[in-house]
């Protein structure tokens, strides 16, 4: 796999890779690629209709009012201030 | 009292006989776990203060005669379940400080029974390995032999277990993770039917392939176990709706006319001869208490490792989107300029290499271009995967096959290699593709006398054949306990 596709997946996960780790997660995906590619080697087509047969759409609970988890103990493990998650400035 | 090798009924019987509190029987591990841990490295986190309050009220059932199966018995709990006020880690920076403010239902299910949980056991990293030497911190040493791994990803539970830090564990299994090292360290660990244990609170890695089971030191603990964690759940969508039969009912009945297949293909190359020996020994013995062996085949095995690691990473690359550093999860001190510098920045402290390779591969096989030839792929071969299972269990009321291709290795092997990491899966993952219950126990043990076991698969939802016939086998199999003393 080259570097160029590393870098474009490693963007899709938000992974952040210095040269030195680029080249070496090109190496390692390159023989994990190979292995994957075992998979084209069988004529096989996949059935979306026969694995959801058995899901009923109509098979929903009844709506009803449950209590919140505390919103101090959620908050608990994130930098916050005031009740609030804190993040970097998203406007300008 | 004796712990060593003391299963639930021994304990069991010991508590209500008053033959010692549940104080007492908890100040014994934790003295056992602060002597013996420090070579095998099980527990990241112990919760005295927890366990004993539990202890306390535990105390109260037995004396009024109220006890449960598990009321008293200590446990510990792998640490991708959710414990409230207790550290969930995942054995990754990630989480190194995350407490979470709700319990998993197991836990919930776990309390009401009465349970004492010890601490919180170690675990590859997210679960993404099978050697429990991905983990960030504490990587776990087999009980049998300290410089070998006592295989993953609940390393930790199997480890502790097996070395008597405490009388059964939780883990949880997404391509062997229960069966694996349970397998390694000589103990019996369960991977319930998908569906049948709620995941709520599980901290997720593949959402189709994950459960929570038990690793215990026997068959019957681990019904015992099941019997008490299963059963619908609200919180989780994919919760079954059936019904929780008693998972022990079975043991002790005969096992005559009892069809085993055996799939050629577990028995192939690949596989070292000394388990192919043990488990075909084990058969045999099958074949003595009047069952029947029938041979088959799964053709499908050969594309089992790329099926299951396409499906599991491209689930497992959704799933950890979800840690930005914002609303929980380890944040970079780094002052960053934008959120999407915070996030990456974040990421990159918090996840070990391997989380990193499982993330690209899993957003290779659903990108562009690549979709249809890798996941879209792996998802028919699930289907084939199933079908030859449905075929074989036409004929046949469980499977019999080795769980692991190897014993033990040692733990600077495959590490650095995840190809050879990932082939080393072969024998579960399968399993866990199709959604089957399966169970395994010791069966042997090879000339440096690391234990080999042999896995027992069932049919959908038939959790207690699975168990009645690892119980038949267990009755006459006498196990070699590690020495770690």
């Amino acid at each position: 796999m080259d570097l160029e596709m590393v870098k474009y997946l490693a963007e899709l996960g938000k992974l952040d890779f210095t040269e030195d780790e680029l080249k070496k997660a090109s190496s390692d995906m390159t023989s994990i690629i190979e292995l994957m590619d075992k998979v084209k080697e069988i004529d096989v087509t996949y059935d979306a209709l026969a694995d959801n047969k058995n899901i009923y759409l109509n098979d929903l609970r009844e709506d009803f009012n449950e209590p919140s988890m505390p919103t101090e103990k959620v908050i608990a493990n994130a930098k916050n201030r005031d009740n609030c998650f804190v993040v970097p400035k998203v406007v300008e | 009292m004796e712990l060593k090798n003391s299963s639930i009924n021994d304990i069991r019987k010991a508590l209500d006989g008053k033959e010692i509190s549940v104080k007492e029987l908890t100040d014994e591990y934790y003295s056992r776990i602060e002597s013996a841990d420090k070579k095998l490295d099980c527990f990241i986190t112990l919760s005295k203060e927890q366990a004993y309050k539990a202890c306390d009220k535990a105390q109260e059932k037995i004396n009024n005669g109220q006890a449960s199966p598990l009321t008293g018995i200590p446990m510990a709990i792998k640490d991708n379940i959710c414990t409230e006020g207790v550290k969930t880690t995942c054995a990754s920076r990630m989480l190194e400080n995350f407490i979470p403010p709700y319990n998993a239902t197991v836990m919930d299910k776990l309390e009401n029974e009465g349970i004492v949980m010890l601490g919180k056991v170690s675990m590859d990293e997210f679960a993404m390995g099978g050697s429990t030497q991905t983990a960030a911190f504490k990587k776990t040493k087999n009980p049998y032999d300290t410089t070998r791994v006592p295989g993953g990803s609940s390393g930790g539970s199997a480890s502790a277990v097996s070395a008597d830090l405490c009388t059964a564990a939780l883990g949880s299994d997404t391509g062997g993770s229960i069966r694996q090292p349970s397998s390694f360290c000589g103990v019996t660990g369960m991977k319930p039917t998908y569906s049948r244990v709620s995941r709520y609170g599980l901290v997720a890695f593949a959402s189709s392939l994950d459960q929570i089971g038990p690793v215990a030191k026997n068959a019957q603990d681990c019904g015992t176990i099941l019997n008490a964690i299963c059963g619908f759940d609200i919180h989780d969508g994919t919760s079954a709706k059936v019904d929780v039969p008693d998972f022990n009912a079975k043991i002790g009945k005969d096992i005559k006319g009892l069809k085993i297949a055996l799939p050629k293909e577990f028995f192939a190359d690949g596989i070292d001869d000394v388990i192919k020996t043990a488990v075909l020994k084990a058969a045999d013995e099958y074949k003595s208490m009047g069952a029947e062996l029938v041979e088959c085949s799964m053709p499908s095995l050969k594309y089992a490792i790329p099926a299951y690691y396409l499906i599991a990473s491209a689930e497992a690359a959704s799933n950890l989107s979800r840690y930005d550093g914002i609303k929980y999860g380890h944040r970079t001190e780094k002052k960053c300029e934008s959120y999407d510098e915070l996030i990456k920045a974040s990421r990159r402290e918090g996840f070990g290499d391997e989380v990193k390779r499982r993330i690209l591969l899993g957003n290779y096989a659903l990108s562009s271009g690549y979709y249809d030839a890798y996941y879209g792929k792996a998802m028919a071969l699930r289907q084939l995967i199933r079908k030859e299972y449905n075929d074989i269990f036409e004929k046949c009321d469980v499977i019999l096959t080795p769980t692991t291709p190897t014993t033990a290795y040692r733990c600077d092997e495959n590490i650095s290699d995840p190809v050879k990491m990932y082939q080393a899966d072969i024998c579960t993952v399968t399993v866990n593709i199709a959604g089957l219950p399966a169970i395994s126990t010791p069966c042997g043990y090879d000339d440096k006398g690391l234990p080999i076991g042999m896995s027992i698969i069932g049919k959908p939802f038939d959790e207690q054949t699975v168990i009645q016939t690892a119980n038949a086998y267990e009755k006459n199999f006498t196990r070699v306990l590690p020495n770690i003393d």
